[in-house]
């Protein structure tokens, strides 16, 4: 088991944002975390990616407890997470950028942009390396909150929405590049509300809902389980229970 | 390897301002010349936190201060040469550091300044209400010297030498640290904390490491400068225009860049000394109010200071070839 969670429970105030919700991953594998807006899924994101602490449950990561550990140290065992809106180093070019993701394995200079070379090429920003961070459009800052979590050469990578706001034809490029980095046997846990994209890419899919796993199996399973349509669509017909 | 052209004009600068004061012969430019190195280097090392990492201190004063005490404590209680407090100096901005750092780094933005503010103010109303350390009136160095150590030169060139040097070896060390692992570090985790964090910085690690060189060097320029002066009191210690000072001087030249925070103090020191010399005593802090003038046209005009500028002027160049 590379990650397991167990019983997470995050409260804010009153609100349980996330109740008792448990994931368990094998190495290698593709995994969709879906749910509408509001669902906890990212507060359950930020409770794996060490951004917020569980007020119960716990966390394992290869053989390792972790619930308390923060990022920092996450990442040093293999854990790389990207934000839903990406964050730009101001001032830095693109391959600065990387190279702050690379420093973590490599401590010389020329070693950490050699690593950093090597993951721009792998997504595509090459041509744009000497540019200023901030001049990257939202597809760019998007594949560079990538490219900068796998110079980090993690074994887990956790995304939060990185196809959100892009075009269809984005997508597609993005698709592919997520795909070419499971290639690389790096494991994936893919946060999206769009059903489409989870379709295309995943074999598992966890579905939450109001801070709960609510069903978990194969894209087409989740998608003709009834309570994952309530979920997404809201109650049909079955008032006996309201 | 590639050079910048900046860093070559800089290195230009630099040669100047070593050669410059010498060839002038002229006491009065020579005076001001060990000031501005002197700012320079106060203004260098404020930037190591404060541009580099981002973390905007208004309260620098309170190592200014701790090191120029340091100084003429040890002449004052001790008898020794004001120069052999500076290591007592800076082993109390690590201290200090330590103290300071711990519980502020966890505020972020203004709350992080405003914290600076607070604890420097402190520091000033403590020296001031401080007996043993001379309370409001000060310290004094040795009237005159009893020997080389004393470092009591009727000449500012002296002082001027060892001001450079000590600047050269800061300029050296932030060069150093801007190239590795640390200036990535500082600089990444200046913009943006969780997204560095989640890259593997251990963000508040590199802020105190950021602190302990910025403090050390802060402190050593406070002991020169009472070497320099020969005396110190609460408001030229601990004041919060020393503080001012580094903030604007780095902010003018460029902060977070190697030469910002010199380029910076060969502008406003010498504009600071010209005015006071031409409105004389009723004129002090006249300055200051070219001061304001010139953070309100950096905030609207160059938020990146000169070094910005700079870089825009070389990149339409290069776009122009």
């Amino acid at each position: 088991m590379l990650l397991e969670a167990q019983g997470i429970v995050k409260t804010f105030g009153q609100l349980r944002a996330v109740d008792q919700a448990r994931l368990a991953l094998e190495q290698y594998e593709l995994i969709g975390l879906i749910g509408p807006n509001g669902a906890g899924k990212s507060t359950f994101f930020n409770c794996l990616a060490g951004n917020a602490t569980p007020d119960e449950g716990r966390i394992r990561f290869r053989d390792t407890d972790i619930t308390g550990l923060p990022p920092h140290d996450r990442a040093r065992l293999g854990l790389a997470r990207t934000f839903q809106v990406p964050i730009v180093f101001e001032g830095m070019t693109v391959r600065e950028t990387v190279m702050v993701g690379a420093f973590l394995r490599h401590s010389h200079r020329a070693a950490a942009a050699a690593k950093a070379d090597e993951m721009l090429e792998f997504t595509g920003l090459t041509a744009q390396a000497n540019v200023k961070a901030a001049s990257l459009g939202t597809p760019g800052r998007k594949r560079l909150e990538i490219a900068r979590a796998l110079a980090t050469e993690p074994t887990l990578l956790l995304l939060d929405e990185a196809l959100a706001g892009l075009t269809s034809a984005e997508v597609e490029v993005a698709i592919d590049l997520l795909r070419r980095i499971h290639q690389r046997g790096i494991t994936l846990i893919v946060v999206e509300h769009i059903m489409e994209v989870i379709h295309r890419l995943t074999q598992r899919v966890i579905v939450f809902h109001q801070g709960r796993v609510i069903a978990e199996g194969t894209p087409a399973e989740v998608t003709a389980d009834p309570d994952v349509i309530e979920a997404y669509l809201g109650r049909r017909g079955h008032r006996r229970h309201g | 390897m590639r050079i910048a052209p900046g860093s070559l004009a800089a290195a230009a600068i630099l040669l100047l301002l070593a050669v410059a004061p010498v060839a002038t012969g002229n006491p009065f430019y020579q005076h001001i010349a060990a000031l501005v190195v002197l700012a320079a280097i106060s203004a260098s090392a404020w930037n190591v936190i404060g541009g580099y990492a981002g973390q905007v201190s208004f309260g620098h004063a309170v190592y200014f201060g701790t090191g120029a005490y340091a100084s003429l404590l040890t002449f004052d209680k001790l008898g020794l040469p004001p120069i052999a407090g500076a290591p007592l100096g800076v082993l109390a901005s690590f201290v200090l550091s330590v103290v300071i750092g711990l519980p502020s780094f966890r505020l972020r933005g203004h709350y992080f300044s405003m914290a600076t503010i607070a604890v420097a103010a402190l520091a000033q109303v403590l020296v001031t209400n401080w007996g043993f350390v001379g309370g409001a009136i000060g310290l004094m160095g040795p009237a005159s010297p009893r020997s080389i150590a004393d470092l009591l030169f009727r000449s500012a060139l002296p002082y001027y030498a060892i001001f450079l040097g000590v600047l050269a070896v800061l300029l050296a060390c932030t060069w150093l640290m801007q190239r590795g692992r640390t200036g990535f570090y500082l600089r990444a985790l200046g913009s943006g904390e969780q997204a560095a964090a989640s890259l593997g910085v251990p963000v508040r690690r590199y802020k105190l490491y950021a602190l302990l060189l910025s403090g050390a060097f802060t402190s050593l320029a406070g002991s020169l400068y009472a070497v320099f002066v020969g005396f110190i009191d609460p408001d030229s210690g601990f004041g919060i225009l020393i503080s001012v000072n580094m903030v604007v001087m780095s902010a003018l030249g460029g902060a977070g860049t190697l030469f910002g925070p010199l380029v910076g103090a060969i502008i406003l020191v010498p504009l600071e000394e010209i005015t006071n010399a031409w409105f004389g005593g009723s004129g002090t802090g006249t300055a200051y109010v070219a001061y304001g003038i010139v953070i309100m046209i950096i905030a609207r005009f160059a938020p990146g200071g000169l070094a910005q500028l700079w870089q825009l002027f070389a990149w339409r160049r290069r776009r122009a070839a």
